[in-house]
């Protein structure tokens, strides 16, 4: 019987402390596109300010660490290759506000001259490091702490339960 | 033609793909207006069978025709043809180039970018092996190949002769430095020259002359400097190189040599005697091309 409420008790903390980790995890993941899309937006200006490739040929031999920015690099990619294709940004698990962010981002892409080209970079790649800059704080402070709630959530509920 | 069908809607290559793309000279796209073609050197219109003379009966372009072809020609990147742009065109790999209207922006009393683009006309380049070889012919004595301007109106073929020449003074064992400002002679992509320009060819593409001429010299060392179109601002930099001991081809836009020598801006260079030779390319569909001395000027060679 004791033997019983003992697995009980480490199931539900089990339980608890999965579900901390995969919060933990969105905020690594949500970190990781972004700091993927201010490394791809550092990439495309070091590129446009002096070999000027096309941006799908800078695109095509970046590599992303995130899933997720690396789908949306090839929606970009397809788009580009297409004759009469249509942008479209596929948002995943991306928040609103950064599914917008990025669409607006890929659809400026090769539209100007390369100084306006170089300006407009500038301007979303201070915006993403703003955003990964957030989400890098949330990670640290709350992914931790998402684990260590989740352990106690589960053992609380481990012996409630008894 | 591959490259040509990349551009352009499908159904116009589905048009095209019936004609003979040797005979296929030019494709004018206007927004809203018939689609233009120059085949055989003579201008249709394209139809869904091929070409028609009747304008009803052609596709007509949409109201953002022009762009769309820009943008297919830069991989939808503005900013890496905004130079050219500013000059009127586009180079696409194959030596296609994309001559361009539109809305210029201008500052400063020059143009600083192309907008509003309204209509496109498409150049398909032709590579003749051996239309260059008579030329040849004439202009290389005692091991050393002289400088010559070839001569003829828009269309021609200079571009064509001046390729195919370059080739075989190339493969005549002559270092040969090609300034491809338009890269429509060797049209050079990612380095590597799309037509045959001769295994002893080094390729400039899409810095001006003055550049070209000035550095190529002392760092490359040709014996020969090919380059298309003269104007007025290339005299100095065509004359210091031809007085440095390199030979000269280049080409320029007239129809006879006695025309040439009445355009002031190259009247300068013909009377610094630069050019040793005068290569007039005939009407078509012969094409047959005249070589003179240019101290006699007229008198054949």
């Amino acid at each position: 019987m004791i033997g019983t409420k003992i697995l009980l008790i480490f199931v539900f903390t089990a339980i608890g402390t999965a579900a901390g980790f995969t919060v933990m995890r969105a905020y690594r993941r949500d970190l990781a596109y972004l700091s993927g899309v201010c490394a791809m937006i550092d990439e495309l200006k070091r590129n446009i300010s002096y070999r000027k490739d096309g941006a799908a040929d800078i695109l095509r031999g970046y590599k992303s660490e995130s899933d997720r920015l690396t789908v949306n690099i090839g929606e970009y990619l397809k788009y580009a290759a297409e004759k009469d294709g249509t942008l479209e940004i596929s948002k995943g698990y991306l928040s609103a506000p950064v599914h917008k962010a990025v669409c607006g981002f890929f659809a400026s892409l090769g539209r100007s001259d390369g100084d306006a080209q170089l300006k407009e970079l500038d301007a979303y790649g201070s915006s993403f490091c703003k955003l990964r800059d957030a989400a890098k704080e949330k990670s640290e402070k709350y992914g931790a702490l998402a684990v260590k709630l989740g352990f106690l959530f589960g053992l609380g509920v481990g012996v409630l339960f008894l | 033609m591959e490259e040509l069908f990349r551009l352009i809607p499908d159904k116009y290559a589905a048009a095209l793909a019936g004609l003979n793309a040797d005979k296929l000279c030019e494709l004018r796209i206007r927004n809203g207006l018939p689609v233009g073609v120059c085949y055989d050197g003579v201008y249709y219109y394209l139809a869904p069978n091929g070409i028609t003379r009747d304008a009803g009966g052609a596709f007509s372009a949409s109201p953002n025709e022009a762009e769309q072809v820009v943008m297919r020609a830069c991989g939808r990147s503005i900013y890496t043809v905004t130079e050219t742009l500013k000059r009127g065109y586009v180079a696409v790999s194959g030596g296609i180039r994309i001559g361009v209207c539109g809305s210029a922006v201008m500052s400063g009393g020059s143009i600083t970018a192309l907008k509003d683009f309204s209509s496109v006309n498409i150049r398909i380049p032709h590579e003749v092996i051996g239309c260059g070889a008579t030329l040849f012919g004439k202009i290389a004595a005692g091991g050393r190949i002289e400088s010559t301007l070839i001569v003829s109106p828009p269309g021609a073929g200079k571009t064509t002769v001046l390729r195919d020449l370059c080739r075989i003074v190339s493969e005549h064992g002559h270092n040969v430095m090609l300034c491809d400002e338009k890269y429509e002679i060797a049209a050079s992509v990612k380095g590597v020259p799309t037509l045959n320009v001769g295994p002893r060819t080094d390729v400039i593409s899409g810095a001006d002359k003055h550049a070209v001429l000035r550095s190529g010299i002392a760092h490359m060392r040709p014996d020969v400097i090919m380059t298309d179109e003269l104007f007025k601002e290339d005299t100095e930099s065509v004359v210091r190189a031809a007085y440095s001991g390199v030979s000269v081809i280049a080409t320029a836009h007239a129809s006879s040599v006695a025309e040439l020598l009445q355009k002031p801006d190259l009247a300068e260079i013909a009377a610094r005697r630069v050019f040793a030779r005068y290569a007039v390319i005939g009407d078509a569909p012969v094409r047959g091309v005249s070589v003179y001395h240019a101290d006699g000027a007229e008198r054949a060679a």
